[in-house]
């Protein structure tokens, strides 16, 4: 009988539908909103009424009163409670001053929704209004309000980066162009609204039930903010409706969850509307930003000099620190010799931001791009040409310190602009605007650059995972990594199969509860298929090596000379079958031998923390795209419609083919909504649009044909060649668009969102 | 408290009677009494599509229905298109094609999704474009979800009853 | 917290009447307007909450004596797939086919649509243009009596009509159009349907012998109600669909209406905007 042979099977870049997938398209999957505890309470929380005001006084005996309250609190229930948010400058309940709309007064838990519901309008709270602050640009001026005594001059956050000199760039430039631009406030609305169930067993440990992205370090904060061990803390996540960023932040709604469950002894579950998420989760941060460049005749850059001012809103939260990654679109996304970057976040008694997924670059990125389109017009260079001159290539360090081990942006450029046809098609448009009829039609590119191998935003960027082989061969991957619906599960079973040479179905992953899970510090900066994929390979890479070593002693053959192929045990040279794996480790099961349980971890290793100028390399990999729109203006309307997005992604190597494809089409339609749909509108600090109604995201019959390239740079660092790319699809669609709709109508619009009436009035001239 | 009334009504081909309050949602019907948590809550207004339930065949938006309008109907929710063999290529397209992603609106778009099949089994892209149009999702960009509900029309027949 | 004694399912319009007579009822019907208002609390429930859609009466769509009369619970899927509306009544296809989506336009009907009153409700301005007219019924002196009133009147203001509380809106009559008669719809928004309209446009006329005869032009959300525009029909009446007299109309719509600034445009746009429509839709009429 001749050997039967196994052939090496590999399941990097295939198309993997993702192993949660079945269970969510049968309406299975458990979401926080789905999950019930015995005996659980339900809680809801009192907002203020006011923009700016004292509280006189809070009265909730009514409230208290009503059949099925079981606890009514108020910060002066609440002692313990400590500040939260990235400023520390916010009570979780607010104690003598509100400062938005959104603050947290009371809350109530009750039998029910529907009486915690009836019961917070039964509290009874007087005011006496302060004077109110709601432009930015206000926020310095002598005698506006204070919001906080701490921050006198209302300044919640700056940042400064320098390198070179402005002046010496100026004096070299022929050409200089100076914009403002101003971008509004976005929300994340993830389908499933916020929520969060807490619990005290009678030791005093918490079990919360949470959406968090990053449980490990919000352990400690809940920790602090209730003057516990963090060791008595454990996090369970459920699979989440939707993260992009929002869930970053501890925000008031979790420590008032978790008092009120302490105070009845009851688990209590939080769950907020649709109107509350829109009002009270966090935004986009808005951003008023000023952009001078210059380049020379010959189409080099010269110099940026950038002045930002964030509306940093009542508290802060994450949105106050996306300037540290704006600066590295404005210092390193091209060649600039000289960069002058101020930003400001001040306060006002507006919404608060959080991050949002590309976490100010794309902010950033819609000023770059539209001035590298007015600057090469000056110059008299192709757009296309004009960047691909200034961009930046493989091995650069750039003035910042970023250094591009691997860079595929000028092949990003140039496939994109081919596959779409960009040059000819700007040229035939640009001819056609004066032509009759009241569509026109245009073409626009923008790149970017991203964090794609981790970020070094904490002491350390590092995930842990354990591996535990069962005597049949199964494999449980548990991760430190959340998933949060990108597929970073079955990326990681992927990268396990991978080394083991077992089918994906012999994989579980753990990924969900801190008391099971290595530590990780969250899902992301587009961190988690770099970071927790090589901590998943270090862990198989051992367990592999183990195995061949075992297997070695029995087949008499060298462990080198071996393979795990197919759930089997086979020899390298010919693929020959030795033994299935599951007998191999049945037998390492029943020897004294076994340790089949195997740690790991990765630490991003080469990249530095920033110094305090912020020069260094943040990142083991950085992420590269280009995206060109094509779309069409209704001059009698201002209505555009995108017709094809062609984009061009660095991604190092794909290694889920569908994953990756549906990471960067969802990302180009989220950004499609910030380019030309989706709109925050606060006014006086009101929002006035808390719906899907007037928040208008992209629905099905509005997508874009979407032509997507990977170029596959094969990062040194990166799990298999691979970088991040969660973030990087968003990022330069509003400039994208903003550059098209110049090229079809001559006009460029420095403000978003492109909504109807805005582009009207543009191309009418009509100032707002 | 709320007016109670007793209603009768098919629920994914089983005979049911509740007792609910003239109020309430279908919705928080589905969900808070007789929990079945597959049929989600997305924004409450008629706007996401995520509640999306059939009623005597027609899809519907649970959370702006009247539980008590459910009295005598036909009731299928995404546990009833579950277990219906005739739905296994659909759900099993949204899987292979990578409609999926964080799945909180999917039992929605595969309720809709097979509401638009059965009323035209050979629907094109642009129809079943407009028929999802009342389902947002937030992750995926819908094109994976339209390529997955176009392929199960393009093999027309497997989902014919 | 619901204040309601009663909740009543009729299953003739007679039993319905009498049950409004008795006062203090909230109506359902699709529930579409209805659960999400009354959630807000923009809407507050009587006493009896009475559900009329197992009322056959209510449902179906005839022709009799030069009327197409529409059943008020007749679903805005249900127009769609009506072939007398597709064929008779394209205008009021049109608006229905931009309606919501399609879960709403299978709960919704065209009764509540017109009962709920909305500036930019969508089936409203195309009515307007049909010169429609709403049937309610009401008990009195022990026997239903009907009363016919013609749409533009029974529009008052947003979410306000001149049903009286008693009355119940069992359909909506639409004279069959006249030979030769043509009229559009269009709504102004980015999606093709679920958008809230920021303004519509109806046009009808008959074109004989290259002039409009019998012009109707009715405009959404650009006044407390949907609204017919008398001064842009009398500048078309009589003259033929050429593009000095569409403009002209054009330059008239943008005065005659009177939008406000809110949430989804402000005034200066919408009154643009009717303009731009009024000239796109009164070419397609033209045109077709």
């Amino acid at each position: 009988m001749s050997p039967v042979t196994v052939a090496r099977q590999s399941l990097i870049g295939r198309r993997i539908p993702k192993l949660d997938a079945p269970e969510k398209a049968s309406g299975q999957t458990r979401y926080i909103q789905d999950i019930d505890l015995p005996g659980q309470l339900h809680a809801k929380i009192l907002r203020s009424s006011r923009l700016h005001a004292r509280i006189l006084s809070i009265d909730t005996a009514k409230a208290a009163a009503l059949p099925g309250v079981h606890c009514v609190i108020t910060a002066a229930d609440v002692p313990e409670q400590r500040p939260i948010g990235v400023n520390k400058d916010q009570l979780p309940l607010k104690t003598d001053r509100v400062r938005s709309y959104r603050d947290e007064i009371a809350a109530v838990a009750a039998e029910s929704p529907e009486i915690a519901e009836a019961a917070l309008g039964l509290i009874e709270v007087t005011y006496e209004d302060l004077p109110p602050l709601v432009d930015p640009r206000l926020s310095k001026q002598p005698g506006a309000p204070i919001l906080h005594d701490r921050a006198a001059d209302n300044v919640a956050m700056t940042f400064t980066y320098q390198n070179g000199d402005v002046a010496e760039g100026e004096a070299e430039s022929d050409f200089v162009v100076e914009d403002e631009f101003s971008l509004h406030y976005v929300t994340h609305c993830c389908m499933g609204v916020s929520g969060v169930i807490a619990e005290f067993e009678p030791s005093g440990n918490l079990t919360l039930y949470s959406n968090t992205q990053v449980p490990f370090l919000h352990k400690r904060e809940f920790a602090e903010l209730l003057g516990i061990d963090p060791g008595r803390i454990r996090i369970i996540q459920p699979p989440i409706g939707g993260g992009f960023g929002s869930k970053l932040d501890i925000y008031p709604f979790e420590p008032i969850c978790i008092f009120l469950a302490k105070k009845t002894g009851r688990p209590v579950k939080l769950v907020f509307s649709r109107e509350e998420e829109f009002l009270a989760s966090p935004t986009r941060q808005p951003v008023i930003l000023r952009l001078r460049s210059g380049a020379r005749k010959d189409g080099t850059l010269t110099f940026r000099t950038v002045r930002t001012l964030h509306d940093n809103g009542a508290y802060t939260s994450w949105g106050a620190t996306t300037p540290f990654v704006m600066m590295q679109t404005f210092s390193s996304l091209y060649r600039v010799p000289h960069c002058d970057y101020f930003t400001e976040a001040v306060y006002t008694n507006n919404p608060y931001a959080g991050s949002f997924r590309g976490y100010g670059n794309l902010q950033a990125t819609f000023a770059v791009e539209q001035h590298m389109d007015k600057l090469a017009a000056l110059v008299g260079m192709d757009p296309l040409d004009f960047r691909l001159k200034n961009a930046q290539e493989p091995g650069e360090v750039t003035p910042q310190g970023m250094h591009f081990k691997s860079c595929g942006f000028k092949d990003c450029l140039t496939i994109a602009a081919r596959r779409s046809d960009y040059a000819d098609k700007r040229r035939q448009y640009e001819a056609e605007r004066r032509q009759p009829g009241t569509v026109k039609r245009g073409i626009g590119i923008a790149s970017m650059l991203h964090v794609g191998g981790g970020a070094k935003i904490y002491p350390s960027d590092g995930c842990g995972t354990i591996l535990k082989l069962d005597d049949f061969a199964h494999v449980t991957l548990i991760t430190g990594a959340s998933e949060i619906g990108q597929g970073s599960e079955t990326v990681l079973a992927q990268l396990v199969c991978e080394e083991l040479g077992v089918p994906l179905d012999a994989v579980t992953v753990v990924n969900n509860d801190t008391d099971i899970t290595p530590w990780d510090v969250g899902v992301h900066a587009s961190r988690t298929t770099f970071i927790a994929g090589n901590s998943a390979i270090g862990a198989a890479r051992k367990a592999r090596e183990k195995i061949l070593l075992a297997a070695a002693k029995v087949t008499n053959l060298a462990a080198e000379q071996l393979d795990l192929r197919q759930g089997a045990i086979v020899r390298s040279e010919d693929g020959q079958l030795l033994m299935p794996l599951a007998k191999m480790l049945r037998s390492l099961h029943f020897s004294d031998k076994a340790e089949l349980v195997i740690t790991s971890h990765y630490y991003e290793p080469p990249s530095q923390h920033q110094d305090k100028e912020f020069k260094g390399d943040v990142s083991a990999a950085y992420a590269w795209a280009t995206q060109v729109v094509e779309l069409e203006v209704d001059t009698a309307t201002g209505i555009v419609r995108l017709d094809k997005v062609t984009a061009a992604h660095d991604v190092g190597r794909v290694l889920n083919r569908l994953g990756i494809e549906g990471q960067i089409e969802g990302g180009i339609v989220m950004g499609q909504g910030y380019a030309l749909t989706e709109d925050l509108l606060v006014e006086e600090g009101v929002c006035r649009n808390p719906n899907f109604r007037d928040y208008k995201l992209v629905t099905a019959p509005e997508i874009p044909e979407m032509d997507i390239s990977f170029v596959e740079t094969q990062d040194g660092e990166g799990p298999q060649g691979a970088k991040g790319v969660g973030e990087a699809p968003a990022i330069c669609m509003a400039a994208a668009v903003a550059n098209a709709i110049e090229n079809a109508t001559g006009v460029r619009i420095t403000s978003l969102p492109f909504t109807p009436e805005r582009v009207y009035r543009a191309l009418r001239a009509i100032e707002d | 408290m709320s007016l109670l009334r007793e209603i009768r009504f098919t629920l994914n081909g089983v005979a049911r009677q509740v007792s609910v309050p003239v109020t309430m949602t279908a919705l928080a019907m589905l969900r808070d009494v007789l929990h079945l948590t597959g049929t989600k809550y997305g924004c409450g207004e008629g706007e996401c599509g995520a509640c999306t339930i059939l009623v005597d065949g027609r899809s519907v938006n649970s959370c702006v229905m009247f539980a008590v309008d459910c009295d005598g109907r036909q009731v299928t929710t995404i546990e009833g298109i579950a277990a219906d063999a005739q739905w296994q290529p659909l759900r099993e397209s949204l899987v292979e094609h990578g409609g999926v992603q964080c799945g909180f609106c999917t039992p929605g778009m595969v309720v809709q999704a097979s509401h638009v099949l059965s009323r035209d089994p050979h629907a094109d892209r642009q129809a079943i474009k407009r028929g999802l149009e009342g389902n947002l999702c937030r992750c995926t960009g819908y094109k994976k979800i339209v390529d997955a509900v176009v392929a199960v029309a393009d093999a027309g027949g497997k989902v014919a009853p | 917290m619901s204040a309601i004694e009663r909740y009543e399912v009729p299953r003739d319009v007679e039993t319905a009447a009498e049950i409004l007579r008795g006062g203090a009822v909230t109506i359902l019907a699709g529930g579409t307007d209805l659960m999400p208002q009354s959630k807000a609390g923009r809407v507050s429930f009587g006493k009896v909450l009475m559900n009329i859609r197992r009322i056959p009466e209510l449902m179906g769509v005839a022709e009799a004596d030069g009327m197409i009369r529409i059943g008020a619970l007749t679903s805005i899927a249900d127009l769609l797939e009506l072939d007398t509306v597709g064929r008779r009544l394209p205008v009021l296809w049109q608006a229905a086919d931009q309606f919501a989506s399609g879960q709403i336009r299978n709960m919704g009907t065209i009764g509540g649509n017109i009962c709920n009153a909305s500036p930019a409700g969508d089936t409203l301005v195309p009515l307007l243009v049909l010169n429609a007219e709403v049937e309610l019924a009401s008990k009195a002196g022990g026997r239903l009596v009907t009363r016919r009133v013609p749409l533009r009147d029974f529009l008052l203001g947003p979410g306000r009509t001149a049903r009286r509380p008693e009355e119940l809106l069992t359909a909506v009559a639409v004279p069959v159009p006249p030979d030769g008669f043509r009229a559009r719809f269009a709504k102004l928004g980015t999606r093709p349907a679920l958008d809230i309209s920021t303004v519509s446009v109806a046009v009808g006329a008959v074109v004989r012998g290259g002039a409009a005869e019998d012009v109707r032009v009715a405009f959404g959300a650009v006044a407390p109600r949907p609204i017919r525009g008398p001064r842009t029909e009398a500048t078309l009446d009589g003259r033929p669909l050429a593009k000095a007299v569409i403009d002209a109309a054009a330059e008239v719509a943008h005065d005659e209406v009177t939008p406000i600034d809110d949430v989804r445009a402000t005034a200066w746009y919408r009154r643009q905007m009717i303009h731009n429509l009024t000239k796109e839709v009164l070419s397609h009429v033209a045109a077709a």
